[in-house]
């Protein structure tokens, strides 16, 4: 660095920042997301596209070539590409040789001259095969395999018959691949959300005939915006039950839009995808009841709305289980969620007292005045500032901690139901035995209507 | 002669109309012909979720109206319990009712309830709790709850919960007057009600009177629970009942302010009205207060006394 500086004095030094740098390899995969859904990363710097049945949309291998290096070369990056049967050939080439389309004819030959180092092997194994002589892979094939086998392990002839496409490899997309997807290619950018919203119907329309042939409706769908500059938006939007609608579908994306601030539109948006990335099979349910059909069409409408606008967390139903821990005996499920499956009957118990109708999640701590020894009620209670007299009270309900979910120091609690003077009625606990424990704490943990 | 007929035909549509728009009861303006009862009908399918107790519901013109917004409010947050407790019985008793015919026995087909929660009360007051709410006569698979983060959310959902339809009631808790939730706000929630023909509750904790478009407000206040009733009919005293609610209607359409005390009976899910805890021994503790003992609960009574039994013993 001393010595750039002294070649160079007004050099600037800007840090290597690798997240940065993976950050944008990501967002170029992104966009590579408009040649196949099959995108994967390659070390720092790579793009394995896996364009099988892909190419002739864009005219033909030679055309996507061509079109992807042009238009990355105008975003400013520096591209090299090519196109073959297997990863590993490509890689050879596009990174030891030219820019080109190796046909299955001539892999050997394009293969034969390049260097070792083209056949992805750590630098180690490439300088030892120098040692050798073996400079580059056509050196390789002419050797016999076991030897090579003995001296540098399988490694070596794996990577050589993965370059020659005897050995299937298979490269690891980044993005689980969507069962179905339709999209729509633009000439002209779109900005306007009534636009996007417009073509979204379109397309949610065309993949209707899909939906049906499997008998299918989605559960998750993927609303994929390509903006002009590169960028790639993906909203994803969950349906409580499989849907086909493409009203519907429409619905979920234009709350999710409507929910979303930061989406700039910049200078538009030139393609636009739905993806169903999780489907579910389609009940043909016929309508007998058409009231009782109609809310549950309702219901689900709504949810669906709710969770795309504020996320599948904010509208939540209860599902009760077996404990007699109070807090441990509801859990929150998404709505969403619960919809879809039938809930299981809250199981009923027989022997408890009655049950707040408000429940403070985590207890308060209260201070208790004159309780009785050793298990009764207090007389007076100081609860957030304010004294309650205790008129009435009814307990103790004695809880033992579960020992099978909890350590040996959870305390046992005994409930009280309490009514003050004014008429106020709480639930508090106590926390500790008096015969066995040194101290007792005393906890607000609901209210009573 | 068609002529005149024609126009007081006009007349009464037009009245009519008024009418529906104030949700008033317009049955009393012609008595004669058939309109009278079209007009009926047209009253008895929009429905109002009776009481069942008459001093409250002729106050209320028949009862609560099913498609319309009421205000339930509290005066300060301590109150919170008794005012999501008036909520949620009304919401059981609309559950429960089918087309003000019958009571319905399985909970298969009853609507969804939404309670919208507020940061505050939560906080204050605690969240609404499964078990609880079944022992207060609501089924929780049937009680969906949303926690908006900001008022406009929580209003959002309130209105599109409404005009969905899909809930026999929706519950939309607010904390004290807010100032982006005035009379605006609440007219196109009223308005949106009124055409989904659903029933919506703001309740407010700790909340002063202000001009909305509810229909009707109530003012609750805890009092104290009836007794439990023993197998024979007797009292147990010292014990804590059935809820108690001190309910002020402060909006109506009846000028005179109405206050009486309602018990909520979660087995039969109705109200009752409240005969005041008379006992005040029980309700005062004595002075050896040593000598008092809880109630028990889910616990063995005492052994029974041989012999010949001359007295009772004082309940308390």
């Amino acid at each position: 660095m001393a010595e750039a500086r002294a070649i160079c004095p007004g050099v600037i030094v800007i840090d290597e920042d690798q997240a940065a740098d993976q950050r944008l390899l990501e967002a170029v995969a992104d966009w590579c997301d408009r040649y196949t859904p099959l995108v994967a990363l390659e070390g720092r710097n790579g793009l394995f596209l896996d364009v099988t049945g892909c190419a002739h949309l864009v005219g033909g291998e030679a055309c996507l070539l061509e079109d992807i290096l042009k238009r990355l070369t105008q975003m400013g990056f520096e591209v090299r590409g090519a196109i073959s049967s297997s990863p590993g050939l490509s890689w050879a080439v596009c990174r030891h040789g030219a820019d080109r389309i190796v046909s299955d004819e001539d892999r050997e030959d394009v293969l034969t001259p390049l260097p070792v180092a083209a056949l992805r092997l750590d630098p180690k194994t490439v300088a030892a095969l120098h040692k050798l002589g073996l400079k580059c892979v056509g050196d390789l094939m002419r050797t016999p395999r076991a030897p090579l086998v003995r001296r540098f392990g399988p490694e070596v002839l794996l990577r050589l018959d993965q370059a020659r496409g005897d050995d299937e490899e298979a490269i690891s997309p980044r993005r689980p691949v969507a069962s179905l997807s339709a999209e729509r290619r633009l000439a002209e950018p779109i900005q306007s959300e009534e636009d996007i919203l417009f073509l979204t119907r379109q397309i949610a329309k065309s993949l209707l005939s899909g939906l049906e042939a499997r008998g299918v409706g989605g559960r998750l769908f993927e609303l994929v915006l390509f903006r002009v500059d590169g960028q790639v938006f993906r909203l994803p939007a969950g349906a409580s039950r499989p849907l086909r609608d493409a009203e519907r579908i429409t619905a979920l994306f234009s709350q999710r839009l409507a929910a979303l601030q930061d989406l700039e539109a910049g200078f538009g948006f030139e393609i636009l995808r739905i993806n169903v990335l999780h489907h579910q099979p389609f009940e043909n349910i016929q309508s007998d009841l058409a009231e009782n059909d109609r809310r549950h069409l309702a219901l689900s409408t709504f949810v669906d709305q709710v969770s795309a606008r504020f996320g599948p967390n904010c509208l939540q139903t209860y599902q009760l289980r077996e404990s007699h821990i109070p807090e441990r005996a509801e859990r929150f499920v998404p709505a969403a969620e619960a919809l879809g499956r039938q809930m299981p009957k809250a199981p009923q118990m027989l022997s408890r007292s009655e049950r707040p109708v408000r429940l403070f999640r985590v207890p308060e701590p209260l201070e208790s005045f004159a309780a009785e020894i050793p298990d009764g009620p207090p007389t007076r209670f100081r609860w957030r500032r304010l004294t309650h007299q205790v008129a009435r009270a009814e307990g103790p309900e004695r809880l033992s901690p579960e020992w099978w979910l909890d350590d040996e120091a959870a305390a046992t609690r005994d409930y009280f139901r309490l009514e003050s003077t004014a008429g106020y009625r709480f639930w508090i606990f106590r926390k500790g035995l008096y015969e066995r424990d040194a101290q007792q704490h005393w906890f607000m943990h609901g209210l009573f209507a | 002669m068609a002529g005149k007929a024609v126009t007081q035909e006009t007349v009464f549509a037009l009245r009519e109309t008024i009418a529906r728009m104030e949700g008033r009861d317009n049955r009393s303006f012609d008595a004669s012909d058939d309109r009278a009862d079209e007009i009926q009908d047209a009253q008895e399918k929009r429905g109002r979720l009776s009481f069942g107790i008459d001093a409250l519901d002729g106050a209320l013109d028949g009862g609560l109206p099913l498609d319309g917004l009421t205000e339930i409010r509290s005066s300060a947050m301590k109150d919170a319990g008794a005012a999501s407790g008036f909520a949620l019985a009304i919401a059981a008793l609309l559950q429960n009712r089918v087309d003000g015919l019958s009571v319905r026995q399985s909970g298969e087909n009853e609507l969804p309830i939404l309670w919208i929660a507020d940061r505050l009360a939560v906080l204050e007051a605690g969240m609404p709790y499964a078990s609880g709410l079944q022992d207060f006569g609501i089924a929780p698979e049937t009680f969906l709850h949303a926690r908006p983060r900001k008022l406009e959310d929580a209003l959002w959902l309130a209105e599109a919960a409404v005009a969905s339809g899909a809930f026999a009631m929706t519950i939309l808790e607010v904390s004290g007057n807010l100032k982006h939730f005035g009379l605006t706000e609440s007219r196109r929630l009223s308005l949106r009600a009124k055409a989904s023909g659903r029933h919506l509750v703001v309740l407010r904790h700790a909340g002063e009177q202000e001009a909305s478009s509810a229909g009707f407000r109530f003012l609750i206040e805890t009092a104290p629970a009836a007794n439990r009733y023993l197998a024979d009919g007797t009292m147990l005293g010292g014990s804590i009942g059935h809820s108690v609610f001190r309910l002020t209607l402060e909006r109506s359409r009846n000028p005179a302010l109405l206050s009486l005390s309602l018990e909520w009976n979660s087995h039969d899910r109705r109200f009752f009205v409240s005969t005041p805890v008379k006992s005040a021994g029980s309700n005062r503790p004595t002075a050896h207060s040593g000598a008092r003992l809880s109630a028990s609960v889910d616990r063995q009574g005492a052994q029974e006394k041989m012999g010949k039994r001359l007295a009772f013993h004082r309940a308390s």
